[in-house]
């Protein structure tokens, strides 16, 4: 990888960082395990890896913007998440601020 | 199928302990379920080495595990500016200090250069095992303000308690110039401080106060080199008096005087440096008319050699302010050189 590239994977990772926290909030307006959130995040073109999205999942869940429970479903033990009250409050903030940069950075550009 | 357990297992000796069980089972189920995905779509098991390409993709388990910490880093973003200005100081204020006690040691115990050499080579351990505690004291820091300090709401936004009113002033001392009356005030007071020096020797008074006539009349008196020691300081004076003068009569005071000051600081080594090699370390000696003249040489060369040990300090200070001074203003030099080159 030249230093140009790896500036630019540098740059792309820190901006992406911020994204996926909203992004996954945005899908867990449904209840889903680690797997299918995955695939539907892949889905409407937001990949993430699974090294990077699972202890996401927990942290939100242990900062209280995420619920879940265990739970069997085609005979596995699945763990669910869903957004929490408190999630559902933080979830339309951010929303909120991201048009705003959304806006003023379509305008700079 | 084996290949998974044993990812699983890898996975696991990495993680906290805590809560372990519950993340491989849930890592397990995640990824039983991305396998049966796969070999749907394929319409058959993986291969060995499909399985090996898959698990490769995912992460080392090492790596895995690692994003199931709390704590990601060992001094984060948020302390690590002030982490970095306490090691910087402690660094240079350790060196200060290990410096002056090993000059003083070495000077006072009458040892050699193999003593200095040593006490050179023992310099890199001691900012090695300073920079160790710095780090591990704010490794400490870091960690219990990860694992408690976001947990207690009101104490996380707590930062570095400051005012912009608090700020330094701008040091202007070597951008602003000096003035016309502030060279004068500085050659009258340097020919004023001249003449009180001069006047030393027939009027001590002027310079120990009602201690004078206690020294006329005491058993004891100041050695012949002491005598050596006034003209060096005379002659200091009057050399950086002249080359006041000349710079006002030149009218160049406006100009820079750090190098000056740096010139005068090393030839003020001079006086002390007759101080410190006075033959056997005399500096104070008992009047020969004294009476009981040698039960007080006892108590005299214990203060001689007390003296000697302040003075041998007080030259590992200066020398030590001389080099601090030079590195300063050759950085100096060097970056106003570097910026109008650019």
């Amino acid at each position: 990888m030249t230093l140009t590239e790896n500036l630019f994977e540098n740059l792309r990772m820190e901006l992406r960082r911020g994204c996926l926290t909203l992004a996954v909030l945005a899908q867990l307006k449904q209840e889903h395990y680690g797997y299918t959130l995955r695939k539907a995040l892949a889905g409407r073109g937001m990949e993430i890896d699974e090294s990077t999205l699972y202890p996401l999942l927990r942290r939100l869940e242990a900062q209280g913007l995420l619920t879940s429970e265990w739970r069997d479903e085609d005979k596995r033990n699945k763990r669910f998440y869903r957004l929490s009250g408190d999630g559902q409050l933080i979830f339309a903030r951010l929303v909120k601020e991201w048009e705003e940069i959304n806006a003023a950075v379509t305008n700079l550009l | 199928m084996e290949l998974l357990d044993r990812y699983l297992q890898a996975v696991k000796k990495h993680l906290p302990w805590q809560g372990q069980d519950d993340i491989i089972a849930e890592l397990r189920a995640n990824l039983e379920a991305q396998l049966e995905d796969k070999e749907a779509e394929l319409g058959r098991l993986l291969t060995k080495e499909e399985m090996e390409e898959w698990l490769k993709q995912i992460g080392a388990p090492i790596q895995v595990a690692g994003r199931y910490q709390r704590q990601q880093y060992l001094i984060g973003p948020a302390v690590f500016p002030t982490y970095w200005y306490v090691l910087r100081l402690v660094l240079i204020w350790s060196t200060a200090i290990y410096s002056i006690a090993k000059v003083v040691e070495t000077a006072v115990n009458g040892q050699g250069a193999e003593a200095y050499l040593n006490a050179a080579l023992g310099l890199p351990w001691m900012w090695l095992i300073s920079a160790a505690f710095i780090t591990l004291t704010f490794a400490v820091i870091e960690m219990t303000g990860a694992r408690f300090l976001s947990k207690m709401t009101p104490l996380a936004p707590m930062g570095p308690v400051w005012s912009p009113a608090d700020l330094p002033q701008i040091d202007s001392s070597e951008k602003k110039p000096r003035s016309f009356a502030l060279a004068l005030a500085e050659v009258i007071f340097g020919c004023l401080f001249l003449v009180w020096l001069l006047l030393v020797p027939r009027f001590p008074f002027l310079m120990f106060g009602p201690g004078a006539w206690y020294l006329q009349a005491s058993p004891y008196t100041l050695a012949p080199v002491c005598l050596t020691f006034y003209w060096s300081l005379v002659c200091l004076n009057a050399f950086e008096l002249t080359w006041k003068i000349v710079v006002f009569i030149r009218g160049a005071w406006q100009g820079p005087k750090r190098w000056r000051h740096l010139s005068m600081h090393a030839l003020s080594l001079i006086p002390l440096s007759i101080l410190v090699t006075a033959p056997g370390h005399v500096l104070v000696q008992v009047k020969g008319s004294a009476p009981d003249a040698a039960g007080l040489v006892a108590r005299v060369a214990e203060a001689n050699s007390g003296i000697h040990k302040a003075v041998v300090l007080v030259v590992a200070i200066v020398v030590l302010q001389l080099i601090w001074g030079i590195v300063r203003a050759s950085l100096d030099t060097y970056r106003n050189r570097v910026a109008a080159m650019q």
